[in-house]
């Protein structure tokens, strides 16, 4: 309930500094902002409320930010924001981050500064504007890397971040290590990391780095993300009516690798995250429930910027939520049958086109052939009902200031 | 048919001339340095070097992402393309990271702003440069 009084409390402050602030000639106040709707119609399946035959139309940002910068050392940042997706975000106002940035030192060669409060956490190319629809590579982002309904395990945290960049001669590296305490009370996240149950995750102490490399001005990226979240389930009723309370691990790395041309770029993410869990899911008779397994995904993507305005992209990512087992044939047996084997893994190929009006508005279209429903949200999509292969057809304005 | 071939020439002739549009870096007069490395440019313009080896804090002006002289700074002085700052400018402005760069409608106008505000930097064409500002040699 706090995230929801200080998001509004921001937002008013937000406004009064503006109102209040001095000409153009003081810029040391800052406000930005960002709204985006989209629209999905799938054959099967539903994403972003009920879109199976019909459209669904709860996806949905937006946000408003504000930064403040006394002077060369130091800056107070904060975002506030609502999100709708289908029953996995129901537009509840939060705050998105809120920290003060201190630069430790800072010469012609780097800079090197902390964060402290609700800080954004590194991961892959785009986990920290994720939000921020004209900031992603396509109206989703590749779900194999940037799985929305485990957002909440890499999304800003209450912690400390370690920061820094530094400047070559044709090259420049930025650097971050954060110390967090991740926020995974989520009914979206426990149900898919477990299944719908009345108890929840609470984070514990975690940690997220990354370094990127940039060559020749960004013609070249090179990043790597590494981390280790922890979070424990708290059961919220004895046991069977709900889980015994117990530990879950993530040990998780993201390689990323992008070229840049003037026309036309290319992208590529790999990532594997190891899941550790201790008995806390009951032991079925003869099987050990998927104690250790770990993810594999990854994505590679091309984009044309074929007219000014005009972008197309295409693109190939795979997400196997056990390496071991990417048909998911063996999940399915040791679930009783419960689980259909395509809930285990989706390969999704992926086309869309995008209009940049200004730079303030942003149309896009994209299409999906999936094969899979390993990332679909399982509130909406419950697994006695999923359906292997499916398509799904994407719209969406985005605006941001 | 000779009015399209003499359109063509003309137009073959302009190529060279647009393509290599001469642009300089301009600053406030009282910023400490009158050169930079390619680097500290990159850094600059991309909102993450803050402050002048003196500890003021950089003001960056710039002109819209289609303007001429933009894809000129980018291209010529950067050495990379406009969609590249943007989204780098974005991955910061809207993570708390750092401060969007004020965007101003003509190049006039930037020149204007950078003359009157302390620690500013800016970019205009060779043609229009004047005594008001200073120019920093970027290599």
């Amino acid at each position: 309930m706090w995230n929801r009084e200080m998001a509004v409390g921001m937002l008013a402050a937000c406004c009064y500094l503006h109102g209040g602030a001095a000409s153009a000639d003081d810029d040391r106040l800052q406000v930005h902002g960002f709204f985006s709707q989209a629209a999905a119609h799938t054959d099967k399946n539903n994403v972003g409320g009920n879109s199976d035959g019909g459209w669904g139309l709860d996806m949905r940002e937006m946000g408003i930010n504000v930064s403040y910068r006394p002077n060369a050392d130091w800056m107070l940042s904060g975002q506030a924001l609502a999100r709708w997706a289908g029953s996995s975000d129901e537009g509840d106002p939060r705050v998105d981050y809120a920290f003060v940035d201190h630069t430790l030192s800072s010469d012609e060669h780097g800079r090197i500064g902390v964060q402290i409060g609700k800080v954004k956490n590194p991961y892959g190319f785009y986990n920290t504007t994720r939000d921020v629809a004209h900031t992603r590579s396509g109206i989703l982002l590749p779900q194999a890397v940037y799985i929305d309904e485990l957002r909440n395990t890499f999304l800003a945290a209450p912690g400390i971040s370690i920061n820094g960049n530094h400047y070559f001669q044709d090259a420049s590296l930025e650097w971050a290590v954060n110390f967090i305490r991740p926020e995974v009370d989520a009914e979206a996240l426990t149900a898919f990391m477990v299944s719908r149950q009345p108890g929840h995750f609470e984070g514990q102490n975690s940690w997220l780095a990354q370094a990127l490399w940039e060559q020749e001005g960004g013609h070249w990226r090179i990043g790597l993300t590494l981390g280790n979240v922890e979070m424990t389930y708290k059961a919220a009723l004895p046991f069977p009516a709900d889980l015994f309370p117990g530990n879950l691990a993530l040990h998780t790395g993201v390689f990323s690798l992008e070229h840049n041309r003037e026309t036309w770029s290319l992208t590529a993410e790999y990532m594997l995250t190891r899941q550790l869990r201790d008995e806390f899911i009951p032991l079925l008779p003869g099987n050990s429930f998927d104690k250790d397994s770990t993810v594999e995904a990854g994505y590679v993507q091309g984009l044309w910027r074929f007219a000014p305005r005009w972008q197309a992209y295409a693109r190939y990512e795979a997400l196997y939520l056990d390496r071991k087992d990417k048909n998911g044939k063996i999940f399915n047996i040791q679930s009783g049958g419960a689980v259909p084997p395509w809930q285990r893994f989706s390969r999704d190929k992926v086309v869309g086109v995008r209009y940049d009006h200004n730079s303030s508005w942003a149309l896009s279209a994209e299409y999906h052939d999936v094969d899979g429903t390993a990332w679909l949200p399982r509130l909406d999509n419950p697994a006695a009902q999923m359906q292997q292969r499916w398509q799904m057809f994407l719209l969406q304005a985005a605006y941001r200031f | 048919m000779r009015i399209v071939h003499w359109l063509g020439v003309l137009l073959l002739t302009c190529v060279p001339v647009l393509s290599a549009m001469a642009v300089d870096v301009i600053a406030n007069k009282d910023v400490p340095v009158s050169k930079l490395s390619v680097a500290n440019a990159r850094a600059i313009f991309g909102m993450r070097q803050v402050k002048w080896p003196d500890g003021t804090l950089i003001r960056v002006f710039v002109l819209p992402d289609t303007h001429a002289l933009h894809g000129a700074l980018c291209k010529e002085r950067l050495n990379l393309y406009p969609y590249q700052l943007r989204q780098s400018w974005d991955r910061l402005v809207y993570s708390g990271m750092a401060q969007a760069p004020t965007e101003v409608a003509t190049e006039a106008e930037l020149i204007a702003q950078v003359a009157a505000t302390p620690g500013a930097i800016g970019y205009a064409s060779r043609l229009q440069n004047n005594e008001k500002v200073r120019v920093i040699h970027v290599e």
